[in-house]
């Protein structure tokens, strides 16, 4: 389990975190919601990691986040970013593996390699392994970055071991095709011991992956639920700033919000 | 070289043209010199022939003037490819090289105090005295250390490279170290003046054994440490968040990166001069024929920036007899053309090089 602890992040004067405390659903798709500005990305930034905060803990299996190694804690979990350029053009086999990185020392091994292309059939691209990956769309570039991040903490074989995956806006500049296949891909993990955190914009997208939701607004959470059903209109209506209106679906009974100013 | 050629098979390829290079540069000059007599030369050198007084002035031109300059210019080369390669990969942008990033001109800046000052005695520099001839390379790695630190420090926000500050804090930086040895070549003595104006353009005339052996060390050394960072320079293409998502700290990389740097640019520049274009040219060349891979381009940037420095000598020894022109001059003449085409390339590419 990926827990945080009393977080608290503080930038210069400015409280980022205030006293943030979440334990994120084992195998279960965890949502982060919130308007710009509430400290979902910080959240983010500190629950992998990567910012050290200035008070609390995080931990990942009971064990905190500073008593990895920088290379065990990359083989423990992943970060896909909105959207991630490359500075130099590489085929997208090398950009795959740096996935593989944190798992071996100077030369990659067939094991390596091996993964690198089922993680490519994962996300459907193996086909254009040899392709330098500038020359991709941006969809298809952001397929590639999942699958390095799905091959920096592979879990497909037996024995598995808990991982996390955290998603910060993955879908954000995707057409709707590719946000769909990107969070598909991204649930098909939770059945082998991968929890995965994600920020996602879309309330209505987040309410129909997520199982789990963590509803921030000014660097706290205010809400944290399992059921979508059970966010209440006028908490979404404070929090966003905006009026909101259900629609049922007639065929699936699933609820569609809809927003207005 | 075309692209299916193995990264192996392009370095051996390299190899064998430098080896080739070097037995001609030897070869060729003032005095000729066949391969036959070079191994004649090696072996009496070596003790396995007696050495004779008939062959002692041409044994003595090739082992203490033409050896040595064979070897240094081939080290120095090694040396600024890699350095260019190191740069790119830390500014994540295929323009930066020594030159342009102030590292060149901060290193001959501080070689310049040491020529002008340590000589005499009361001096600001007479501190300097008990360094002896290591004056000039440390002083060349303090004052290009500090130019790239400035210069790195000034085009980073938040984790990312801006180019465009990069470039302009460069000029600035290269500005004022120009200014700083300018200054000095004014007020030297005519000599030390004349030591600082060949030097800026770069030369292998002063080539001694001292300095193929302080540069192969440098060179060695910091070819080892590169190799050992390459993986580590590849996750950089993502950026630094990414980077340290990958188990890599950015901090520390980009601090042993820059430290590596100057130290390879401080010695090539203190032992030669100011060199341009060539840190820029060698690994864009290789980008292009082969692969932006790090675990290849370190190892190949220091075989290509071999072979080109040891053609560049030669041309230098032989395009206006008895004269030779400044190693820097050729340099830019060549890598200034090349500069503007990936410039052009890139514009054509939609600025492909100016993301941060």
């Amino acid at each position: 389990m990926a827990e945080l602890r009393a977080v608290r992040y503080v930038a210069g004067n400015a409280v980022i975190l205030d006293d943030v405390s979440a334990r994120f659903r084992p195998g279960a798709f965890n949502v982060i919601l919130g308007p710009n500005g509430a400290g979902k990305s910080t959240l983010l930034r500190v629950a992998t990691g990567l910012l050290r905060p200035t008070a609390g803990t995080v931990l990942y299996d009971d064990r905190p986040v500073r008593d990895f190694s920088p290379d065990a804690l990359a083989r423990k979990r992943a970060v896909l970013s909105q959207h991630v350029s490359l500075a130099f053009p590489l085929p997208v086999r090398d950009v795959v593996l740096m996935g593989r990185y944190p798992h071996f020392g100077r030369a990659p091994g067939a094991h390596d390699r091996e993964i690198v292309s089922r993680a490519l059939d994962l996300v459907g691209m193996r086909e254009k392994g040899e392709q330098p990956y500038p020359t991709l769309s941006g969809g298809e570039q952001q397929k590639v970055q999942l699958a390095r991040v799905l091959a920096q903490i592979w879990n497909e074989d037996a024995p598995r071991e808990p991982k996390y995956l955290f998603l910060d806006e993955p879908t954000s500049s995707l057409d709707v095709h590719y946000q769909l296949h990107l969070l598909d891909v991204a649930r098909g993990l939770l059945a082998r011991e991968c929890t995965v955190v994600a920020i996602l914009h879309d309330l209505n997208v987040a309410f129909h992956y997520g199982d789990a939701f963590f509803v921030m607004d000014g660097g706290r959470v205010v809400l944290e639920t399992d059921r979508a059903s059970e966010i209440p209109p006028a908490l979404i209506e404070r929090v966003f700033r905006v009026r909101t209106h259900a629609v049922v679906d007639q065929e699936t009974g699933e609820r569609v919000w809809r927003f207005s100013l | 070289m075309p692209r299916r050629l193995t990264s192996g098979q392009v370095q051996l390829l390299l190899g064998l043209a430098l080896v080739a290079a070097m037995v001609a540069s030897a070869g060729i000059g003032a005095f000729s010199f066949a391969p036959e007599r070079m191994l004649h030369y090696l072996a009496q050198a070596a003790g396995w022939l007696p050495s004779t007084d008939a062959d002692a002035l041409g044994r003595n031109v090739f082992l203490r003037l033409r050896l040595p300059r064979v070897l240094l210019s081939a080290a120095t080369g090694a040396v600024l490819g890699v350095s260019g390669a190191l740069m790119q990969g830390l500014f994540r942008n295929p323009i930066v090289e020594p030159g342009l990033a102030g590292t060149s001109a901060g290193a001959a800046f501080g070689a310049a105090l040491v020529f002008v000052f340590a000589g005499g005695s009361g001096s600001a520099l007479s501190f300097t005295a008990p360094l002896g001839a290591l004056a000039v390379p440390l002083l060349a790695f303090a004052g290009a250390f500090g130019a790239t630190m400035l210069v790195y420090r000034v085009s980073t926000a938040f984790g990312k490279v801006n180019v465009f500050t990069l470039l302009l804090a460069g000029i600035a930086v290269n500005a004022v170290c120009g200014a700083g040895t300018g200054f000095l070549s004014y007020v030297a003595r005519d000599p030390q003046a004349r030591n600082i104006t060949f030097w800026n353009l770069g030369t292998f005339t002063t080539a001694s054994w001292r300095g193929v052996v302080l540069v192969v060390a440098v060179l060695a050394i910091c070819l080892a440490l590169a190799q050992r960072h390459a993986k580590a320079l590849n996750a950089l293409m993502l950026g630094e968040d990414e980077a340290a998502y990958l188990g890599i700290d950015p901090g520390t990389l980009i601090f042993r990166l820059l430290v590596l740097n100057t130290v390879m640019v401080a010695a090539a520049t203190a032992m030669v001069g100011v060199i341009a274009f060539v840190g820029l040219i060698v690994p864009h060349v290789l980008r292009m024929v082969k692969s932006s891979d790090y675990t290849f381009l370190v190892p190949a940037s220091a075989l290509l920036g071999a072979l080109l420095m040891v053609l560049v000598d030669i041309v230098a020894r032989v395009i206006i007899p008895p004269a030779e022109l400044p190693i820097g001059i050729i340099t830019a003449v060549v890598g200034a053309p090349v500069f503007l085409a990936i410039l052009l390339r890139q514009r054509g590419e939609g600025g492909v090089g100016f993301h941060g």
